[in-house]
């Protein structure tokens, strides 16, 4: 309250646009007709009063003659033989394993319907992300091939098999290579086909080649420590993080393990013991890393190695060349630096460079802080990405020259993601027989000679080892929906072993996995995962000449440097565009900018004004001698001259949903020293056209009431309510209504602004939970998105007269560079005095005993007046069908995406408002089994699906009627402030003080 | 019913151990007695075996010649110990029949055994008898079929000209009185019809004129349509009395009245699921794989069960399952609208509410029919007056609370918010 910080979701909200102010008046976007109906030319023209009466007569007796029909006919069909382990209506979970993470998957009636974390993993185990959580629709995918094919037409699995072995063979005999190029395989099943493919073709070679390369690090620390791998951070024992533009808590190597880690320095029970870890990124566009920093610098890509060099400098005290000459970063860097030294053992420095030179140099000062061992392990290194750009290379010269017989992809579609894209046609055009293990006719795929669709996770066995001396298992929880065959078996086949894949990886675990580990292959089923390694890293130190490391680095910058830099950046959501038919990651909105269903480029508000674009506005980007064309977003926090373009979008032949959405500008990428660079000169330009890009961040906006509370570490630390603003401690409040005795359970929960980064699972999970449909861009231009659940992120830019000194003097508000972000999950708050309720005139949302604000969809027949009242826009209409309109058919509504639907949840038909339930199926649920198991409930029992997804455990939900519940404490937080208290509506979700670790004077 | 047959049920029973025992106690020499083995048959061997048929065991008809007396008693006493003991013919039937012992029946004299063993033969001789008998006639019949067909054909036809002759002459002589009486007709017709026209005329009228009574019946008439419309349109989509033909004639009235069987051991969801759910076809072969009901049906496979055997593909004769098994297509008879939830187990196993309370007398149902009407307002009057379960743990904190609220009195489901929409829509 006391703060007069100005804080706005959009560019269009601080400039207060005519738009914006238009577009804010109603609730929804678009008003009714209503006044052209009722007006006398509305009678005479359009819908004429007689028409009118003429279909509400027709429209009477079609009901009555409807209503007349007999009961209809339902058919029920058991089971003939019934699975044992199968009760319709209970579901089955079981381990498995995702992207190396170890995850329990629900099966209702055999079918897979979502996916948890499995919470005694090792590393990730409070939370998945948004792709993990989504995956469980890409089984259902109609857009996926239903049969191997061969020329682009549907064949057996024999006939394939018969054309793939005699291509072998043919190979063989001539002496020419077998490749199997693929994205980064860990999983010591897949890797054991391979071999025993190689056992009966010698020449039988296996390339890994990832579409975002990671090479850079991993020939830095081959230099540096001889050791070729990437290491494990655990960000958990940092408490000082420096990172040059590294998007850690994204997409970068395991970003959602990080965030776990380094959330637990930062929440409100690390907080509690008055500890806090501070968080300085250097960085370009503004990442969901750099948006959660507690200092944020904006630079350009070239000058990443400049500051990595001054930042060297200012830790040794040497004075090696090529320092940068930014004066923010400058002065940043000193006090980053002073910090760094001051917490060594406990500071850590990250890079997102892909250049070797430049991680070579993060090795020098990672050395000289003492990061490795506890924070930085090269002993349990992270095996998640292992390609090697340079072995591609390779591929492709031998292909060229002729040498390859027969190259198989496996996960791989270089066509689309390898920034030449030409060079691989020509060198595959070379190739004998070409065969993509894809489960759809991908851009690569379909220019090849076969497909042999693989199965996805959820109906393989197999297995992962994300990190050295972790093993996941994958099991299947459903048969292959289509005709599929999973890759390690067909490798089997076609290297003439007759093992079913099931025996193959349990003779492969039990003969090399579990031996030592003193568990047995059933243990692994259940528990999902074994590990051999050790709990810590030992210490390594690098072995790096800084020296010409510095002067190759200078060297290189040089090449990117000009004035106007593009930078790639694989987003948190869209991630390498593997999952780009996947309708509920297209419909997220990225965590900063806000768009769905589009790429763009991301260019400083001032530096478009030079441009000449508003909103709206196209540019082309033209780098490496390729350009696109882009719509604008004029993103707060993005360095002046510069534009950022995410990869992953403008997939072509991926399916319904995700084809032609968003420009592929993965051939603006570029090769320097062997390894993929994502940043580059570039020329940016005003084009021709305007396009509307489909942006959540100005919907269902508060009217700029003053909802976020924020204050700094050295507030907290004199004051833990500093800033908190509670009204209730100001104020005496009165009460209209009697009071609503909740003697049971009273359902509340607790969210900490200062542990939510923004990501977005929890919208997914959400979503997966709920049965919330995907409505697709056009409807969410009209703001008609569904997501019950939405994270609102609120600039601010640090106004003068601010006690932030240093802040101040790096921080120039004119060129919009500076600003810092608040991420705020915003979701029904159950009010306990709730607006909605008494406006309803059919009483669809009542209020219930255990403080829920319940919604009957069979009462509502759409007034709308709840979503009118609501103060913070949480309610949602559904304005279609959305389950029975061909109009969404390529998103969820298909005989196939439906049955990934929950089945305790009804879907919701048109005409019908719908919001946050608090997950009433998962509290019923809850409280059903304990009343069976005849005890009492207790705390944990019952967890939100939004909840179950974030891994920064920054959702807190429990009864407040136990006083020992985690909610219960966490709520007596002095944090803690409830948002519009003042207007005495008693919401039920209290929100814990944003506390950003600043730098003081 | 349910009394009565179980009563002689009993009866029955107890009647045939005591002849059983009648029978042990008389027959003491050592001549094998039919009527015994017989007993002793009904008693012991039904479950599993039958003389002609291959049913859990080997058909019976032929074992004097397979094997010898002596064989015979020493494997019916302890066949486990046969095959144990490595005998080649014990072993053989042992693998036959998936290494499954036959129960031993050590209680049984030798003399006992030796009676069935000539009941067995007894029967296999009756039967044979049977089975030569019919053939034999068959074989008279089709060579004798022609003549008979002919013979018989020739006499309907004469037998039908001579009808056809008959009939007409009659027709004729009717006609002849017709025309000569014509006249005498017409003016009988005329007379009545006048008399009646004016009947209902003068009754219409005089209603007419009393304008009070017209009144009186119009509004009648109007409130009569009135409550009927109003019936109907409240019974709109409720189906209380449902009862679909269903695709088998499953008899809830055998399987749960006569036999007793538990609800649970078919519907078991009820007790932990939300869904009872209708037993997989399997669950019914628990028993049906011997159960065939063929007393009912002159020793033929009741046609019912071989529905069922259809849907499992089963072969009764080969006892073998194929490998094209057709689900049963049930129709539903209770259909909740989708938008409302309702789980079993909540009732069943935390409330402990009887399968009755909401299903009606099922285990006298020949065919089911939804018995209750499963409308919201029979969903929230059972709630408002039925008591919560207090002896659940779970109840502890909440019946806590409460008891400071009101104290000593009832609590019922509406009371801790079984009424709230949220508990049932969402």
């Amino acid at each position: 309250m006391d703060s007069n910080k100005k804080y706005w979701k959009g560019l269009e909200e601080l400039n207060q646009t005519p738009a914006f102010i238009e577009s804010n008046k109603g609730e929804f976007a678009e008003p009714i007709p209503v006044e052209d109906v009722l007006n006398e030319a509305g009678l005479s023209t359009r819908t004429p009063r007689r028409d009118f009466l003429k279909a509400l007569g027709f429209g009477l007796g079609a009901v009555t003659l409807a209503a007349c029909n007999r009961t209809p006919i339902h058919k029920a069909v058991p089971y003939v033989i019934k699975p044992e382990e199968v009760t319709p209506g209970i579901p089955n979970f079981y381990a498995s394993s995702f992207n190396g993470q170890s995850v329990l998957v629900r099966t209702r009636e055999g079918r897979p319907i979502s996916i948890e974390a499995n919470p005694n993993a090792i590393g990730l185990n409070q939370g998945t992300d948004a792709p993990t959580v989504a995956s469980v629709l890409d089984l259902y995918d109609m857009s996926k091939l239903q049969n191997p094919q061969i020329g682009g037409k549907d064949v057996e699995w024999a006939k394939l098999d018969s054309t793939v072995i005699a291509s072998l063979d043919k190979a063989a005999a001539a002496g020419k290579q077998i490749t199997i190029v693929s994205n980064t395989v860990n999983s010591p099943t897949t890797l054991a086909t391979i071999a025993r493919l190689a056992t009966k073709y010698p020449t039988t070679s296996h390339i890994q080649v990832d579409a975002i390369s990671y090479g850079g690090i991993i020939e830095a620390n081959r230099n540096s420590f001889g050791k070729a791998v990437i290491p494990s951070y655990h960000f958990a024992n940092a408490q000082v993080v420096v990172s040059v533009a590294a998007d850690f808590l994204g997409s970068w190597l395991a970003g959602e393990e990080h965030t776990q880690d380094y959330i637990k320095n930062r929440d409100y029970k690390s907080l509690k013991n008055g500890k806090m870890s501070r968080h300085i990124q250097f960085e370009s566009g503004l990442s969901m890393t750099g948006s959660n920093a507690d200092v944020r610098i904006a630079i350009k890509p070239s000058e990443e190695g400049a500051v990595l060099i001054a930042l060297y400098n200012e830790i040794t005290g040497q004075t090696i060349a090529g320092g940068t000459t930014n004066a923010k970063a400058q002065t940043a860097i000193k006090l980053a630096a002073k910090e760094l030294a001051n917490a060594k053992g406990a500071a850590v420095v990250v890079a997102g460079s892909n250049d070797i030179n430049t991680q070579a140099l993060v090795n020098a000062i990672n050395t000289q802080l003492g990061a490795y061992g506890a924070i930085i392990d090269l002993d349990n290194y992270s095996k998640q990405y292992q390609g090697s750009d340079a072995a591609f290379q390779q591929f492709l010269a031998t292909a060229k020259a002729g040498q390859v017989g027969v190259a198989f992809f496996l996960n791989s579609n270089p066509i689309y993601d390898y920034f030449n894209a030409g060079d691989v046609k020509a060198a595959l055009a070379k190739v004998d027989f070409t065969l993509s293990f894809a489960d759809r006719a991908d851009e690569t795929a379909s220019e090849l000679k076969a497909i042999a669709p693989a199965s996805t996770f959820l109906e393989s066995w197999g297995d992962a080892s994300s990190k050295e001396g972790l093993f996941t298992i994958v099991q299947p929880t459903i048969n292959p929906v289509f005709n599929t065959r999973q890759v390690e078996q067909s490798l089997l086949v076609w290297a003439g072993d007759t093992t079913s894949i099931y025996d193959f990886v349990k003779l492969n675990w039990e003969a090399n996995i579990l031996p030592g580990t003193g568990k047995v292959w059933k243990d692994i089923l259940q528990s999902g995962f074994v590990y051999k390694g050790s709990s810590t890293g030992s210490s390594y130190s690098a072995n790096v000449d800084v020296n010409s490391v510095a002067s190759a680095i200078v060297n290189d910058s040089k090449k990117i440097a000009g004035a106007v830099e593009l930078k790639l950046y694989e987003s948190t959501v869209m991630r390498d565009g593997r999952y780009a038919n996947n309708a509920y990651l297209q419909e997220l909105p990225d965590p900063v900018s806000k768009v769905t269903w589009d790429n763009y480029a991301a260019i400083n508000p001032k530096f478009a004004e030079e441009l000449g674009l508003g909103e709206n506005g196209k540019v082309t980007v033209e780098a490496n001698g390729q350009s696109i064309d882009l719509p604008v977003v004029l993103q707060p926090g993005q360095t002046m001259g510069t534009v950022s373009v995410a990869l992953g979008y403008g997939r072509t032949k991926v399916g319904k949903a995700g084809n032609e959405v968003g420009k592929n500008a993965f051939p603006l990428a570029s090769l320097i020293n062997g390894t993929v660079q994502l940043a580059a000169q570039a020329k940016v330009f005003k084009a021709v056209g305007t396009y509307e890009l489909a942006q959540t961040q100005t919907h269902h906006t508060i009217e700029g009431r003053n909802i976020i509370r924020e204050t700094t570490f050295a507030k907290y630390l004199k004051d833990p309510n500093s800033e908190s603003g509670r009204f209730a401690d100001s104020h005496k409040t009165y009460d209209l209504w009697n009071k609503f005795e909740q003697p049971g359970h009273k359902w509340v929960m607790a969210i900490d602004l200062n542990a939510c980064t923004g990501c977005g699972s929890c919208i997914v999970a959400c979503n997966v939970e709920n049965n919330i449909p995907v409505v697709g861009r056009d409807e969410v231009r009209r703001r008609r998105e569904m997501h019950w659940l939405r994270i609102d992120r609120y600039y601010t830019i640090e106004e003068n007269g601010t006690k932030f000194t240093k802040e101040k003097e790096i921080a120039d508000i004119q060129d919009f560079e500076n600003v810092t972000v608040v991420h705020q999950p915003m979701l029904c708050q159950h009010c306990e005095h709730a607006p909605c309720e008494t406006v309803c005139p059919v009483l669809a949302t009542v209020h219930s005993s255990e403080g829920l604000n319940h919604m009957a969809y069979n009462r509502c027949f759409g007034t709308r007046y709840c979503a009118n009242n609501c103060p913070y826009k949480v309610r949602r209409f559904n304005w279609f069908n959305y389950w029975n309109d061909s109009r969404f058919d390529n998103y969820l509504n298909n005989e196939f995406t439906q049955l990934v639907l929950n089945p305790d949840v009804t879907t919701r038909s048109r005409g019908v408002m719908e919001k946050c339930s608090m997950c009433i199926q998962r509290i019923q649920g809850g409280k059903l089994q304990a009343k069976i198991e005849n005890r009492k409930l207790k705390d944990g029992d019952v967890k939100m699906a939004c909840q179950a997804a974030c891994s920064a455990n920054a959702i807190i939900f429990g009864d407040a009627n136990d006083p020992e519940s985690e909610v219960s404490k966490a709520l007596r937080n002095e944090r803690v402030y409830y948002v519009l208290e003042e207007i005495n509506v008693q919401p039920n979700i209290g929100y814990m003080t944003k506390v950003r670790n600043t730098f003081e004077a | 019913m349910r009394n009565i047959s179980s009563v002689l049920g009993r009866l029955a029973k107890s009647i045939s151990v005591s002849l059983v025992l009648l029978f042990a106690v008389t027959m003491t020499s050592n001549a094998q007695d039919v009527k015994e083995g017989a007993a002793l048959f009904k008693a012991n061997c039904t479950t599993c075996h039958k003389i002609d048929k291959k049913v859990t065991g080997p058909a019976l008809a032929g074992m004097s010649e397979r094997h010898s007396e002596e064989w015979l008693v020493s494997w019916i006493k302890n066949s486990k110990a046969m095959v144990d003991a490595g005998d080649p013919a014990a072993v053989k039937i042992y693998e036959e029949y998936n290494k499954m012992a036959m129960t031993a029946f050590t209680h049984l004299s030798d003399d006992q055994i030796k009676n069935i063993i000539a009941y067995v033969g007894d029967e296999e001789a009756k039967l044979a008898a049977k089975a030569a008998e019919p053939q034999v006639a068959g074989a008279g019949q089709s060579s004798g079929a022609n003549n008979f067909m002919i013979f018989g054909l020739v006499a309907i036809l004469i037998l039908a000209i001579g009808v056809v002759v008959v009939l007409n002459r009659v027709t004729r002589t009717l006609e002849k009185v017709l025309i000569n009486n014509q006249e005498a007709i017409h003016a009988a017709q005329a007379n009545e019809e006048a008399h009646a026209e004016s009947r209902n005329a003068k009754f219409a009228r005089a209603f007419l004129k009393n304008k009070k009574l017209v009144g009186f019946a119009v509004l009648m008439l109007v409130a009569l349509l009135a409550v009927v419309g109003w019936r109907t349109m409240w019974n709109v989509g409720v189906h209380e009395g449902y009862q679909p033909v269903q695709p088998i004639k499953f008899s809830h009235q055998i399987h749960a009245g006569v036999n007793q069987i538990d609800c649970q051991y078919c519907h078991g969801g009820a007790y932990k699921s939300k869904n009872a759910s209708i037993p997989s076809a399997n669950v019914c072969m628990n028993c049906h794989n011997t159960v065939t009901a063929s007393d009912h049906y002159e020793g033929e496979l009741s046609p019912e069960i071989a529905k069922l055997y259809r849907a499992v593909d089963f072969n009764p004769d080969t006892r073998e399952y194929g490998s094209n098994p057709r689900p049963i297509e049930w129709v539903r008879i209770h259909n909740l609208p989708d938008f409302a939830y309702f789980n079993h187990s909540q009732h069943v196993s935390v409330a402990g509410v009887e399968c009755q309370t909401c299903h009606g007398p099922i285990e006298t149902m020949e065919e089911v029919y939804q018995y209750s009407p499963l409308t919201m307002k029979w969903c929230v009057d059972c709630h408002k007056t039925t008591e919560v379960n207090a002896d659940n743990a779970y109840y502890d904190q909440l019946i806590e609370a409460h008891e400071k609220l009101k104290k000593g009195e009832k609590m019922t489901a509406a009371m801790i918010g079984g009424l709230e929409c949220g508990k049932c829509h969402y």
